[in-house]
């Protein structure tokens, strides 16, 4: 009798699991890691899983310049965890502008500590803050469901999709505040594609820029369990003469656990957006 | 053996018979075998106008009405509020301010959203406004003063229906643009199920007995979007009217 139950439990379970096949298949084209490599565990799709909390090492005040911010507030910073810019190429690490958005963002620069409504960090009125800098900002989540890596940010309830399955872009026509992401995985490192960007964001508060050329190609390599090796070339050839590189280091965040907290920005800040907003221009 | 061929039989009856739903379409599952939910939904109904049955007007399409009975069963303080929310409704509902819609608002507003599904936890990201919920599968409400605009989701499933309790909300959101509204008290319960592989039935319990006399019950189909290509655009509401434009290149 004990023998027909085990039976009949293995039938229902190959009646039930028409996936096992497909899950197989995946499993066999997994790419072996490079010997020595740090290797993931996976998801049940055969992701390399990085999912948890993450905080960015850095700062999103003047990515050129990370010692910028000082001069405005107290603000300790230790270049020798970040170095003296995010910007890893090119090796000036200054942001290869054309001569005319040299002119805007020093413009924005100028008048950043004290701005009117034109020279306000869009993430101050609690836009968007776009790609990459929903990612240099404070603390977000991986989330991989099979398919997707799915990012959540806690500030401004913002979430960005990054579908795997290899489909095209949406029409050049449809502008983003977060893009359209496409992501594949290589080996361990999760590479993603980003377009159909706005021109809205700003890449830091001092005004750094882009249009809405902007094309943007992201690794997120994980070297361990707590830390991944982030970098971004960024093209635009409206603003800038050539690609430029942005590197972040993103570390484990063990503080959240596993749920992070709706933090409603604009709701919050309704009488000081106003404010803001409404303040005459200069 | 032939006691052992029955037992085959009638479990895989059972199970094939579980599986599909009055449709006769199966519907498309999980490998932990629960319903699949993953995927672009939309309600495609006039609540968010009018929870309650309404005649068209100017930009405003009629409707049915999504309550059971067709009646809000208010406190008589409350039905005066919901009249006075109703005359200063341009500029008092939250939605005009572009403020997160709230639970269940944020699940027939003429947007679309999508379900990301796992064992533990089951996230719905909305494209109006970037909203996101976080539903954690058999999990406690977190402890302690909790207000929060999309309110705190815990899931489990009953059978094939995923049910979904929602609590620790602010007063600060309504339930469509009519002036039908809540407290804070307000206790959500949904319950998701399945009939085909393309629509699901949306049912929601309302408790607040700070504003009702009686809990009371809401119904809408929701429905798959099937577009081709389809994806989850963006609505940032609050962003419209305040872009910059002085960063643009040299003509």
């Amino acid at each position: 009798m004990r023998a027909s139950i085990v039976f009949a439990v293995v039938a229902v379970l190959v009646v039930s699991s028409p996936r096992a096949t497909g899950a197989q298949d995946r499993g066999a084209q997994r790419p072996a890691a490079p010997a020595g490599a740090y290797a993931p565990a996976r998801t049940s799709d055969g992701q390399p899983d990085i999912q948890g909390v993450w905080n960015p090492i850095g700062t999103f005040y003047n990515i050129q310049d990370l010692e910028f911010q000082a001069r405005y507030q107290n603000f300790r910073d230790d270049p020798s965890r970040r170095g003296k810019s995010l910007i890893i190429d090119p090796p000036d690490g200054k942001i290869p502008y054309q001569p005319w958005a040299l002119a805007k963002s020093n413009e924005v620069l100028q008048h950043h500590a004290d701005p009117t409504p034109q020279y306000l960090d869009p993430n101050a009125r609690c836009f968007m803050q776009g790609v990459p800098r929903h990612l240099n900002n404070r603390e977000f989540e991986i989330f991989q469901p099979p398919g997707y890596v799915v990012v959540f940010n806690m500030a401004h309830h913002t979430y960005r999709s990054i579908p795997l399955n290899g489909g095209p872009h949406i029409p050049d026509r449809i502008k983003l505040w977060m893009g359209d992401s496409r992501g594949r995985w290589e080996g361990n490192s999760l590479v993603v594609d980003v377009t159909n960007n706005n021109d809205q964001p700003w890449l830091d508060v001092v005004g750094s820029f882009h249009s809405d050329a902007m094309r943007v190609t992201e690794r997120f390599v994980p070297i361990n369990a707590d830390t991944i090796e982030y970098t971004a070339v960024i093209t635009d050839p409206k603003v800038y003469t050539r690609p430029w590189t942005l590197k972040l280091t993103f570390t484990r965040n063990k503080d959240y656990g596993s749920e992070l907290y709706e933090e409603a920005c604009l709701e919050g800040n309704e009488q000081t957006l106003e404010l803001m907003l409404t303040r005459p221009r200069q | 053996m032939r006691l052992r061929l029955i037992g085959i039989v009638v479990s895989v009856v059972a199970i094939t018979a579980f599986a599909r739903p009055v449709s006769g379409q199966a519907l498309p599952r999980t490998a932990d075998g629960k319903p699949d939910l993953s995927g672009i939904w939309q309600a495609v109904n006039t609540a968010n106008w009018n929870i309650l049955a309404h005649t068209a007007e100017k930009d405003i399409p009629a409707g049915l009405g999504v309550v059971e009975g067709d009646e809000i069963p208010y406190q008589p303080w409350a039905a005066a509020k919901q009249k006075e929310n109703f005359t200063n409704r341009a500029t008092a509902d939250p939605e005009s301010k572009c403020f997160l819609p709230g639970v269940p608002r944020i699940m027939y507003m003429p947007y679309p959203f999508q379900i990301f599904q796992t064992p533990a936890h089951i996230a719905m990201t909305f494209e109006y406004v970037h909203a996101v919920r976080r539903i954690f599968m058999n999990s406690p409400h977190p402890e302690g003063e909790v207000e929060w605009y999309m309110g705190d989701s815990r899931g489990h499933w009953e059978g094939d229906t995923l049910v979904v309790d929602v609590v620790d909300f602010t007063d600060q959101t309504w339930l469509d643009r009519s002036g039908n509204f809540h407290s804070a008290s307000l206790h959500v319960i949904e319950r998701y199920t399945p009939v085909s592989a393309n629509h699901v039935n949306y049912e929601v319990t309302i408790e607040d007995p700070k504003v009702f006399t009686r809990p009371w019950k809401m119904s809408m189909p929701l429905y798959r979007r099937l577009d081709k290509g389809m994806r989850i655009l963006e609505n940032e509401c609050y962003a419209f009217g305040f872009e910059h434009t002085w960063l643009k290149p040299p003509q």
